[in-house]
């Protein structure tokens, strides 16, 4: 097994694929949701995989800060839509279409 | 070493720990509403913060602007000035929302939400390390999110929020993506050594110096509200209550340019200088797109959010004209600091119209100038200076982004066409800020004159006089937001 720089790379945008693949198919709030979050960790693989090489420590830093932050949003974002799941029993958005000009 | 002593430092032991503090106080007092007394606490805070800052500027304790340190948190003028502009715009909300708040539940987590916001706001604007400036800029947005959706039985207050959300987090996604790539190639996360190592690139690593910075302009700019990153903006400031479409057009988007200095402009000079003129092209989609799709809207409220977009593209000339021209930096420092008073007064006249006529809609606004006169003075003053109408402050802001792309003319040919753009935006944008004007003026029938809410009327007061006041005396304004004007000059830094 090799271990090199470009594995990470390669793993990292694939993650990055499938996030952007969800983002633009799916319409369920929750989905859209878990690709945002696909995306935060093709990036904080980035940044584990960089500072192994470079080699520093501020790459791990971060991702841990990254991750941090991710979990808040996360939940933050999770009331939002368990609210928009009680008002309209669905929490597809191409129904949110109460806002248009 | 951290000093104790700096102003950020400062700003966050007092904002964070009173907005902390806030709901453990409702806890403790067992009740459930008095808006007035939440609401005086947070706006003490803010005023007390407000002083200090101006405080530690007057008696010269605060570094130039530096755009780079070896902290994490810089103390200097560039910073404080965002500060300013954060703290007047939180005070104006926290006014506003005194009326707007009213016989609304949970006022304590209100107000300790925006607190908590702008001190996130203040610190983007102070960081110089992209861990702090994530953190900082994440502890900006999720108070926001929740405050957008803030009036739980209101379903466009709902959706308002999880569309605010959805594209919020994505952004986030993006700027953590942009962030690994450049300390992938720069090995640093500080960014005076990210922008240090982007000038130094090899030239093969030189595209993924571009992609990063790409993905930095479409993280930022979708708080920014950049065209083609703006179409969550207008359902989130519709369906958001006034008061947070305020702090969001006036507060958050304008803390975007902060960062978009530090590390956009900054990344695409060290690249390559021609490559401002990709921003010179947002610029000009921004500003026509903004203008064109605010004709065309039957609410307020959602015509402001259009017209804030198209004041994002006139802030981005400064930006990307920013090498060529020594004042361009400064009309967009200025224009930021006139935009967020004139947007956050416009909504929260919003805010007033709401709360009495329970619509923004522009059918209902006829005859509001003899229903409300005083909200519709303010109203009418800063449509005006958004629109650019001397002797008011929008017109000497607007005057120095479009003479400094004239200026920028004798080193780069395209410069020019960013004011002749700038200039036909703002002729089209008075169309629809008149039609307003006209609609609540000179149609209608004889309406009776209904009660105000009172401290929106305080809010139109001092708006008023401070439009009116910078418009008729800019210079010290203009020389504050020019104290704030970092120095770009990068091979300064490479030959310590």
């Amino acid at each position: 097994m090799s271990n090199e720089l470009i594995e990470f790379v390669l793993v990292s945008v694939a993650l990055l694929a499938i996030g952007i693949y969800g983002l633009s198919v799916k319409r369920n709030a929750i989905r859209l949701l878990f690709s945002i979050e696909i995306i935060v960790n093709a990036a904080n693989l980035n940044l584990v995989a960089f500072g192994r090489f470079i080699p520093n420590s501020a790459g791990q830093t971060f991702a841990l800060f990254s991750i941090a932050i991710a979990a808040a949003e996360v939940a933050v974002g999770l009331g939002l839509i368990i609210v928009a799941y009680r008002m309209y029993k669905n929490i597809d958005i191409a129904d949110f279409k109460s806002l248009k000009g | 070493m951290i000093d104790f002593t700096s102003t950020p430092i400062i700003l966050i032991a007092l904002i964070g720990s009173v907005g902390m503090l806030l709901p453990v106080i409702n806890i403790i007092r067992k009740d459930r509403g008095s808006t007035s007394f939440y609401g005086a606490i947070a706006l003490v805070t803010l005023i007390v913060a407000a002083g200090f800052i101006a405080y530690q500027i007057f008696t010269d304790n605060v570094a130039s602007p530096a755009i780079f340190s070896e902290d994490v948190l810089v103390d200097d003028t560039f910073g404080s000035f965002f500060a300013i502009v954060v703290l007047i715009v939180a005070i104006l909300t926290v006014v506003g929302s005194f009326s707007y708040m009213r016989n609304q539940s949970y006022p304590a987590v209100y107000f300790s939400l925006i607190l908590l916001s702008s001190i996130g706001m203040i610190l983007v604007a102070y960081s110089t390390d992209l861990v702090m400036l994530l953190v900082a800029w994440e502890l900006m947005s999720i108070p926001t999110y929740v405050l957008a959706g803030f009036m739980k039985k209101n379903p466009s207050s709902n959706e308002a929020a999880i569309k605010y959300f959805l594209f919020g987090a994505l952004s986030t996604a993006i700027i953590v993506y942009g962030i690994s790539i450049a300390y992938g190639i720069t090995g640093s996360t500080n960014i005076g050594e990210v922008i240090v190592g982007f000038a130094s690139l090899d030239a093969s690593m030189v595209p993924l110096g571009l992609l990063a910075t790409a993905l930095f302009i479409a993280g930022f700019g979708f708080k920014m509200g950049l065209v083609p990153f703006h179409m969550w903006l207008p359902d989130a400031y519709e369906g958001a209550p006034p008061t947070i479409a305020a702090l969001l057009a006036a507060g958050t988007k304008k803390v975007g340019f902060a960062a978009a200095l530090r590390v956009i402009v900054m990344g695409t000079i060290a690249l390559n200088l021609e490559w401002t003129f990709a921003l010179g092209i947002i610029a000009i989609m921004t500003m026509t797109v903004g203008n064109l799709a605010a004709i065309m809207q039957k609410n307020l409220s959602r015509m402001l959010a259009y017209s804030s977009i198209g004041h994002a593209g006139y802030i981005l000339i400064g930006l990307s004209i920013a090498p060529f021209s020594s004042i361009g930096i400064q009309g967009s420092l200025f224009h930021i600091f006139n935009h967020a008073v004139m947007k956050g007064a416009a909504f929260i006249a919003v805010a007033a119209i709401a709360i009495t006529l329970a619509s923004t809609h522009l059918d209902k606004i006829k005859g509001l100038g003899r229903r409300m006169p005083i909200t519709s003075i303010g109203l009418v003053v800063s449509l005006l200076a958004l629109a650019g109408v001397p002797p008011l402050n929008g017109f000497w802001s607007k005057l120095m982004l479009f003479g400094s792309a004239i200026d920028a003319g004798s080193v780069v040919a395209w410069a020019p066409y960013l004011a002749v753009a700038g200039v036909l935006n703002s002729a089209l944008s008075l169309a629809y800020y008149g039609w307003i004007i006209r609609k609540m003026y000179f149609e209608g029938e004889d309406e009776k004159r209904v009660k105000e809410p009172k401290s929106i009327i305080a809010v139109m007061i001092f708006s008023v006089i401070f439009m009116v006041g910078i418009g008729v005396y800019p210079d010290p304004f203009i020389q504050f937001a020019g104290t704030a004007v970092p120095s770009l000059n990068i091979s300064s830094m490479l030959s310590p």
